[in-house]
């Protein structure tokens, strides 16, 4: 009595699969891969980020790839032992937000009536209330470090997750299988994690890859705000450093355009990777992409009115 | 219209949540901050700052209630405390003189980058081929995937220090005065420009795709097979029925990406010691300016809340449908 | 009585879908034409390829569609060879469409006078002023009041939107009228209003209809001629006495059996047993044949071309007689 399981948009198999098919996913995935190989091998195949190897300041050259930074350490080490906690808190607040805010946006969407209107207004204030001075004022009483940083990321990152599965939530409880359980007498929570829940998993991947991408950029905004260890070594402390040593005034840009470009390409990455299935679950395109291939192929522009294409027959 | 009147109700609730969150965190920290801070300035702080500090942070020995109630009454006057790293300026005369700048950086970024992005948007979905649908957006997507502020940090450094085609921050030169005159005013937007476009280049792609999409979908409905069926001129199918509909959600998420686009804005004036909201943050964390930071907060989030105002506003406007009561 | 030039000339047109698993037709090999001042109705069930070949003839498809072969003459004029501005001009001037769903036809946004308004000023009137006192006597043609000019779709109900999708058809006095079943989304007693409504505006104004359902027992009520499609095929097509009376094809009969007349006492209601096929994957020969009761060897492999039975009564079938 369970309802449409790991069909052809929803099952975690096809999904995969359908990732290796398109072109921008697989790009996306190859991009983190790279990565997350970086975090988690890197650290061992450079020096150590906080040892004083030379001149400060110097440009890349030989010794140093990246030269260089105001104390006189490596940038190259900073960056790759900073890929590590970076990804890794990135990641975990993104599965942490996810997590909540399917907690309550499926609540709020599977039991509606009043239960519903409370959540919403909890979520839609915190959607509404600008997330960086709101983790500043949060982050500024409490211990700074690692901890702190997760906290208040996830206080300003799960309500968009809660709206957005609460929708979703709210489209499947209105489905036959869902209104079958609830006539069969089945628990709520037993509907929740067996039929609606696996019907929400492609969504839930994807959300969890776009708010880690939301992770990784809040974090090093908040890092190069000061509000990190500054002592620590992660892409967010590396650019508040060069900020602070006016990289930009001494025309080091070695400080900082490598760690921005792996950021960058990271929330890229992840990005294409979202963007790829996108296209998956948007039956549209799909369509599109095989008429415009049907004209092409004998050498039609698409027009605004149906075309007429005769072939041979 | 009780569709707008609940929404300013829901702001007006918003704005009293933030209130009470700024009552309470100090409050459910380890320790007095009050006591703590004083130690830290010891001997720089005269009884009297003592005093002003309690007061700011409302910790008096009367009852909780009391000291909420208090609290309010101040805010609602526009007091938000004393300064610590401006002492003795009161919060709100430095958070004063910085606002302007936040709110024309931060405004004007929004407005360009929306309406920029979103006519792209709908462009690309009319023609579906050629630059504009192709590569554009996946080069906007990846531009926006940098930190606004590593882009602002690249632009100074590429267009001002080494091509010198811009000034190396503030908003305006040193040696002018302010005023409404021509020169005043073209040095302003000479100095704007590179912060302003960072944010706009930052912020284009999210625009673009959105109002591609929405396009893409609004396109394939009856009304515009209709619209066409009907012998329309394409330009109208495409603005009247097409785009005017593809808006909405658009318009929506404006409202939404308010606060998020100011943050980034915010660390963006960082970079170019742009003297706005944002150059005091960094200060106020410093200096663990507790007052200072809560203030910003309070204002900055009223700005939002009464932005995402006039967004509903507007979309009362677009959407006949939203004038009916919900 | 003059042989006079059919209005407009279908002759085996073909239109496909571009799926990314091939080609799915929809409409296969159709011919027939409509006269002048004629109503043909066209019977068949949902999908089976009706609604298409409606926007075919405008050449409104969306986009995995495209025309694969055949004809479509409006007047004479070759709409399959026509280009963008020819079309834009003949659009609503000659040939206008009512859709199913009178909600969704309308954009949201705009007034629904505005939305007449700006198709009379994009064809022929030169000010607003003009296109909207013809808009007021279009709406007072269709039963609306005239306030009505400035209030937005949401406002209207089912009906009332319908009648203004109707008046709007209207609007430059087209020649042809395709209704691409146009009550299907109402209750019946304003599905009766309507339908009488349509048939005194044609009475009065002499257009052709092309009325697409597919609620056969109203289109026997409404129409001169009937076509009935079956799974992108045309099977029967004659007048409409000829195939209330004596229907040749065994669809056809199927579904005269299964919609009650209202002063009909005499046989029980009797569906057609299984499920149209798809058009992806079509049964070979006869279409129907897994369905009919008359099916023979032949009709598994050869498929039926349309034979004469009477005269201007065809139907595609081996076994009819």
């Amino acid at each position: 009595m369970s309802g449409p399981r790991a069909t052809r948009a929803t099952g975690i198999t096809a999904w995969w699969h359908a990732i290796r098919r398109d072109r921008k996913a697989s790009i996306g995935a190859t991009l983190i891969a790279g990565f997350v190989l970086v975090g988690i091998v890197g650290p061992w195949l450079v020096g150590a980020p906080d040892a004083l190897v030379g001149v400060p300041l110097q440009s890349p050259s030989g010794a140093h790839w990246l030269g260089t930074n105001g104390q006189g350490q490596d940038v190259l080490a900073q960056l790759v032992v900073g890929t590590r906690v970076s990804l890794a808190i990135g990641f975990a607040v993104g599965l942490a937000v996810v997590l909540i805010g399917a907690l309550v946006g499926v609540t709020a969407g599977y039991f509606g009536g009043r239960v519903d209107a409370l959540l919403s207004v909890i979520f839609n204030v915190f959607l509404v209330l600008p997330g960086l001075p709101l983790a500043i004022v949060i982050a500024a009483y409490l211990p700074s470090g690692p901890l702190t940083l997760g906290f208040v990321l996830v206080v300003t990152g799960w309500a968009w997750n809660a709206r957005v599965l609460r929708s979703q939530a709210l489209a499947l409880r209105r489905r036959d299988f869902v209104a079958a359980a609830v006539v069969a007498g089945e628990s709520p929570f037993n509907i929740i994690t067996r039929e609606i829940l696996p019907n929400m998993m492609s969504l839930l991947v994807a959300q969890v890859i776009g708010s880690t991408v939301y992770a990784i950029g809040a974090q090093v905004g908040l890092e190069f705000l000061g509000l990190g260890d500054v002592s620590a070594f992660t892409w967010g402390t590396n650019l508040y450093w060069s900020q602070n040593d006016s990289a930009l005034l001494t025309g080091a840009w070695w400080t900082f355009v490598p760690t921005g470009l792996c950021v960058a390409l990271v929330g890229f990455g992840l990005t294409l990777l979202n963007s790829g299935f996108d296209e998956i679950t948007n039956p549209r395109l799909q369509m599109e992409r095989a008429w415009r291939a049907h004209l092409a192929a004998r050498g039609r522009t698409p027009t605004r009115s149906t075309p007429v294409v005769r072939d041979r027959d | 219209m009780p569709y707008i009147l609940q929404r300013l109700g829901f702001y007006v609730f918003a704005a009293w949540a933030a209130l009470t969150l700024n009552f309470f965190l100090p409050r459910l920290m380890p320790g007095d901050p009050a006591t703590a801070l004083f130690a830290r300035f010891r001997g720089r702080l005269a009884p009297e700052a003592m005093l002003a500090l309690r007061e700011t942070f409302g910790l008096t020995d009367a009852p909780l209630l009391v000291q909420y109630v208090t609290y309010l009454g101040h805010v609602l006057r526009g007091d938000f405390g004393i300064s610590i790293a401006y002492f003795p300026s009161p919060v709100s005369q430095v958070i004063g003189t910085g606002l302007v700048w936040t709110v024309f950086l931060a405004g004007t970024a929004l407005i360009v980058s929306f309406a920029i992005g979103t006519l792209l948007g709908a462009v690309a979905a009319w023609q579906r081929r050629g630059w504009l649908d192709t590569w554009l957006p996946s080069t906007l997507v990846f531009i926006g995937a940098f930190p606004y502020f590593w882009l602002a940090m690249l632009a100074l450094y590429v267009l001002g220090f080494t091509l010198r085609w811009f000034p190396l921050g503030h908003a305006y030169g040193d040696d002018l005065t302010p005023g409404f005159t021509f020169t005043f005013l073209a040095d302003v937007v000479r100095h704007a420009a590179l912060p302003i476009g960072t944010v706009v280049l930052a912020t284009l792609g999210g625009w673009l795709l959105s109002m591609r999409n929405t396009m893409i979908a609004v396109l394939g409905s009856d009304y515009v097979n209709l619209a066409r069926a009907k012998g329309l001129p394409p330009s109208q199918v495409m603005l009247r029925y097409a785009a005017r509909n593809a808006l909405l959600p658009s318009v929506t998420g404006f409202g939404m990406a308010l606060g998020f686009v100011l943050g980034g804005s915010l660390l963006t004036e960082i970079v170019f010691s742009y003297p706005g909201q944002g150059y005091l943050l960094v200060q106020a964390v410093r200096n663990q300016d507790y007052p200072l930071m809560q203030g910003i907060f309070l204002v900055i989030t009223l700005a939002v809340l009464g932005a995402n105002w006039l967004v509903d506003l507007a979309l009362l406007w677009l959407d006949p449908r939203t004038r009916e009561s919900s | 009585m003059t042989v006079t030039e059919p209005l407009l000339s279908v002759g085996d047109l073909c239109v496909d879908y571009v799926t990314d698993r091939g080609l799915v037709r929809a409409v296969d090999g159709v011919s027939f034409d409509v006269g002048r001042g004629e109503i043909v109705g066209i019977a068949g069930e949902s999908g089976s390829g009706k609604s298409t070949l409606a926007q075919a003839i405008l050449r409104i498809l969306p986009s995995p569609a495209v025309i694969s072969r055949g004809q479509v003459l409006l007047e004479g004029r070759d709409l399959l060879a026509a280009d963008e501005a020819e079309l834009r001009e003949l659009r609503w001037k000659r040939v206008a469409i009512v859709f199913q769903s009178a909600m969704d036809a309308l954009n949201p946004v705009l007034t629904v006078g505005e939305q007449i308004i700006d198709t009379m000023l994009a064809h022929d009137f030169a000010s607003r002023g003009a296109a909207r006192a013809r808009a007021g006597e279009l709406f007072a043609m269709v039963g609306m009041p005239p306030d009505r000019l400035d209030s937005y779709p949401h406002q209207l109900s089912g009906g009332m939107r319908q009648r203004v999708c109707i008046a709007l058809a209207l609007a430059l006095e087209p020649a042809l009228l395709i209704l691409d079943e146009p009550t299907t989304a109402l209750d019946v007693i304003v599905e009766q209003e309507i339908l009488v409504q349509i048939r005194a505006l044609h009475q009065r104004l002499g257009f052709s209809v092309l009325f697409i359902t597919h609620d056969l027992a109203r289109m026997l009520q409404f129409s001169d001629r009937v076509a009935v499609f079956y799974s992108a095929r045309l099977v029967e097509l004659g007048p409409v006495a000829g195939l209330r009376n004596s229907a040749r094809h065994p669809y056809t009969q199927g579904l005269l059996r299964s919609f009650p007349g209202i002063h009909d006492t005499g046989h029980d209601r009797v569906g057609i047993p299984g499920a149209p096929p798809s058009l992806e994957n079509p049964p070979a020969g006869c279409r129907f044949h897994p369905r009919c009761p008359l099916a023979i060897e032949r009709c598994r492999v050869e498929t039926p071309e349309l034979r004469e039975f009477a005269p201007g009564h065809v139907a595609a079938c081996h076994v009819a007689k």
